[in-house]
């Protein structure tokens, strides 16, 4: 286990809510609607505790015909605090962590399910925004530029002022009415 | 009319206050934030009805408008939210939504 696996663990565990979950797992599976009803909040808001709960991997999801039910990783649970809390810190290069924090921040400020949201002005963020696009193209793959323009269209309406950008970053490569994603 | 409804207003902008130092006090932090974004409906509602009920060529017609584009706009976002399994917002939407449907219930009848 690492330190923000431990990190995780007690930021989910630090809210009265999710520890009344947990609680009320140990006395078995429960589906959403059920705990919803016994620790008098909303299906919605159980779903986003439980959100929490997963990612920490405290607790596990199945899916039973129409509902999500629930239940206690309890492995890790029986785990000791000492355990938990003596974790090592993962070998993370510093200087690529900030930039991905960064790449990360830019991405959720200027994408919104998917589409961009406007074309950044400081070339930096538009590299990032741009790399995104790019991930919607397959590396070495031929497309004809109707082809691209609809992709980007998905993402964007200026797919024109995109595509430009994009040729120039040497993000694609034009060919005639060709394009290759480069990188 | 108006001035009972902007009384009721103040008064969920209160009692929300307390909800939310109640759940802070338990420890449920999230929990606490979500009725902020709750109190935060009523105070908006306040707001935007006391901007326009008094300003010439408005009233209380503009007030139903505004809440009208509120529950149109509120709904499509949660929509959006919902088909992109965004559990955050989701909340948040059905939230926004919940108190607004409750501001709506409590707009005077013969304002409507």
């Amino acid at each position: 286990m690492t330190q923000e696996n431990a990190l995780k663990i007690f930021k989910s565990l630090s809210d009265m809510s999710r520890l009344r979950i947990v609680q009320s797992l140990t006395q078995g599976d429960m589906y959403t609607e059920l705990l919803a009803e016994r620790l008098e909040l909303t299906p919605s808001t159980v779903s986003f505790h439980m959100k929490k709960l997963e990612e920490a991997g405290l607790v596990v999801s199945r899916k039973e015909q129409y509902y999500t039910v629930y239940s206690l990783n309890r492995k890790l649970l029986e785990a000791s605090l000492f355990e938990v809390a003596s974790s090592e810190a993962e070998q993370i290069d510093e200087q690529q962590k900030r930039e991905e924090v960064y790449r990360q921040k830019v991405i959720n400020s200027f994408f919104k399910y998917g589409k961009l949201q406007s074309i950044p002005v400081q070339r930096k963020k538009k590299l990032i925004c741009y790399e995104v696009i790019a991930e919607n193209f397959t590396l070495g793959k031929v497309y004809s530029e109707k082809d691209l323009d609809e992709i980007i269209l998905r993402i964007h309406d200026d797919y024109c002022t995109i595509r430009r950008d994009m040729i120039g970053e040497g993000i694609l490569r034009r060919n005639g009415n060709k394009y290759v994603r480069l990188r | 009319m108006v001035k009972d409804f902007m009384e009721y207003l103040t008064d969920q902008v209160e009692a929300g206050k307390n909800d939310i130092a109640r759940l802070e006090a338990d420890g449920r932090k999230d929990d606490a934030d979500f009725a902020k974004v709750r109190n935060n409906i009523y105070d908006v509602c306040r707001t935007v009805t006391k901007a326009l009920v008094d300003r010439p060529g408005a009233g209380s017609e503009a007030v139903r408008a505004q809440l009208e584009r509120f529950n149109r706009e509120w709904n499509a976002a949660l929509e959006q939210a919902r088909e992109h399994d965004d559990i955050r917002n989701t909340v948040i939407g059905e939230i926004k939504l919940d108190a607004l449907k409750d501001v709506i219930a409590h707009f005077p009848e013969e304002e409507k």
